[in-house]
């Protein structure tokens, strides 16, 4: 504040005490301002630079339409040209070869059409095994707890896989049960005898089976209700690729067999064919939407069946004939051979003309196809089989337990076994030996006859009379309905039987050999004549 | 080798022919690995079924197939 004294301020400042003059006092630094960055910056010139601008553009680039395509060899036509045409011969260096060698030649051959040297010389190349063992005893449990019968076998393209299709051999006329079909593959380690591999629902009974012969995963099987189903293993979901249905041309009766038939035309290309009761025997074909359409068929009528002196009891008249089993030759792949509910056998020919009478409603017309019948069992006939190694000699057997050697040249049988007082349901021609054949027996236990098992093979060459060796198939005397021997692995015999039971039997090798003059044996057998 | 003449069918005789030729070079250099001064003249093969004779020459091979009759 300021006093105001006459008219003059005066700025009263309170005088400092005199102890005041060394009071503490900060003096202010120095400041010198840094001269660098100005010196620095006064001779330095800002610059820059940049990448030029990258020019990009957005394109899509995408395949528009693909195409599956798979690859498979084909089998091989024979590539063997007619060589007679190119080479070039000299024809006299020919025949100055040809006459020095002539004589040696001509006397090895007298030689040897006189030569005792090799009389009872055999030799060995394998361990001869001389037991027959159980392999392997395959069934499925569900199906048996349901009490399904085994009632088809079959092996497939390999040789490595068995099939086996579960149904029932006496289910009478109606039967809606479900059924299976379980396949092992004998050759993967950790077989579960228990388990198959793949077991497939069929709604309806299956009543026979058939793997396809070049294809290893595709089977075919015949149902009680007439319809047939094609599988192919292979596909995990939905294994059903072809089948029939329901309609006019399908079966009325169960299908008792199926049979794959090579094409005339592709000789790569099979179709199907089946054989049932309704007395018609149909081959189909296979049309895109995965169904079976008839291509041609073959229906036999008791008035077309040709009738030879021999024959006195025939069906009457009008009335279809019950095809209950059908063998193709391996010879001529037109002839066939039918085994009938009559218990008669007819050779039938697949070029044959002649409609059917009779028949009316097939969308394909039928045929009658039979040229010869042959003397008949006194039951029905179950199961026959044409011989691989011989064109004219055929098997029959039946429910009277007799199986028959035919000729297809003559009426009667060549030779007429009594095997057993049971039925026999199936007989195979061994694929390797020509003189050996297996026969499926019922009920083993029967009073007087010396065959005691339910498998019988039978071996021409030891005896005409008696098999050469049975086995028994199960402890509890069931039928054994079917069997197969295995054509690449020709030890391998596989039989299953009403307990639900697949038995692969693994034979000793004077099952699996062929001895030197077999062929010739059989040649003997198949020209002698009953008089 | 190449057939020129045969009574058999093709395939066979194809077959026959290719293999029965290699067989014969191999048991002609044999002989002759024993014994140089030797030569193969004639080539027996006996099997199960029947048996197979081989006439070796320079260019032709003559294989007849017979089936011994015992």
């Amino acid at each position: 504040h300021g006093n105001l004294r006459g008219g003059r301020w005066e700025l009263v400042v309170p005088r400092p005490p005199l102890a005041a003059m060394f009071a503490d006092g900060t003096a202010p630094g120095a400041d010198v301002e840094s001269v660098w960055r100005s010196a620095r910056s006064a001779r330095c010139e800002a610059k820059s630079c940049q990448t030029g601008k990258i020019s990009t553009a957005e394109t899509a680039v995408q395949s528009h339409t693909s195409r599956d395509a798979s690859v498979q060899t084909d089998q091989s036509k024979a590539a063997v040209q007619d060589f007679q045409q190119e080479v070039q011969v000299d024809y006299t260096s020919l025949l100055s070869f040809l006459q020095r060698v002539e004589d040696a030649v001509i006397k090895e051959l007298n030689r040897n059409w006189k030569s005792r040297a090799f009389d009872g010389f055999e030799v060995n190349w394998t361990d001869q095994n001389e037991t027959v063992l159980c392999l392997h005893t395959l069934s499925y449990p569900e199906a048996q707890d349901q009490n399904l019968q085994v009632t088809g076998v079959s092996w497939n393209a390999t040789g490595s896989v068995v099939a086996c299709s579960y149904g029932r051999l006496d289910g009478g006329d109606w039967s809606t049960e479900k059924s299976y079909v379980c396949t092992w593959n004998l050759d993967r380690r950790g077989l579960n005898p228990e388990r198959p591999d793949l077991v497939v629902d069929v709604p309806s009974s299956v009543m026979c089976l058939a793997f396809h012969p070049s294809q290893p995963s595709v089977i075919a099987g015949g149902l009680f209700s007439g319809e047939l189903v094609v599988w192919d293993t292979s596909r995990t979901e939905d294994s059903v690729i072809w089948r029939t249905g329901m309609t006019d041309d399908t079966h009325t009766d169960p299908v008792y067999q199926v049979h794959w038939l090579p094409d005339a035309k592709h000789r790569n290309h099979f179709r199907l064919l089946s054989v049932s009761t309704d007395g018609k025997i149909l081959v189909w074909r296979e049309e895109r939407d995965g169904r079976l359409v008839l291509a041609e068929g073959f229906a036999m009528v008791a008035q077309q069946v040709p009738r030879s002196m021999h024959l006195k009891k025939f069906a009457c008249g009008e009335a279809a004939i019950g095809v209950t089993s059908l063998s193709f030759s391996h010879f001529d792949p037109r002839v066939f051979i039918v085994g009938v509910e009559g218990g008669y056998s007819l050779k039938c020919s697949t070029a044959a003309e002649m409609p059917a009478l009779h028949w009316t409603g097939s969308s394909v017309p039928l045929r009658a196809p039979a040229e010869l019948a042959f003397s008949p069992h006194s039951g029905l006939v179950y199961s026959v089989s044409c011989s691989p190694f011989h064109r004219n000699l055929f098997l029959t057997c039946g429910t009277d337990g007799q199986v028959h050697l035919h000729s297809m040249l003559q009426t009667q049988p060549l030779i007429s076994l009594q095997l057993s007082k049971k039925y026999l349901f199936c007989v195979r021609w061994s694929p390797v030996r020509p003189l050996v054949f297996a026969a499926a027996s019922g009920e083993g236990n029967c009073n007087k006859c010396f065959c005691l098992g339910d498998v019988h093979l039978f071996d021409f060459e030891k005896s005409s009379q008696k098999p050469a060796l049975s086995i028994k198939q199960a402890a509890a005397e069931r039928p054994v309905y079917c069997l197969e021997f295995n054509i690449k692995q020709t030890q391998l015999l596989a039989a299953g039987d009403a307990a639900g039971t697949v038995k692969v039997w693994q034979l000793s090798s004077d099952f699996t050999e062929q001895g030197p003059r077999e062929m010739n044996h059989l040649e003997q057998l198949a020209s002698e004549t009953m008089d | 080798g190449i057939p020129i003449r045969t009574n058999l069918d093709n395939s066979t005789t194809v077959q026959y022919a290719g293999l029965l030729h290699q067989l014969t070079m191999k048991a002609r250099s044999t002989v002759r690995d024993i014994d140089p001064q030797n030569d193969l003249t004639f080539l027996r093969i006996r099997s199960k079924k029947h048996e197979i004779m081989v006439a070796p020459d320079k260019e032709y091979l003559l294989i007849v197939i017979q089936n011994p009759c015992e």
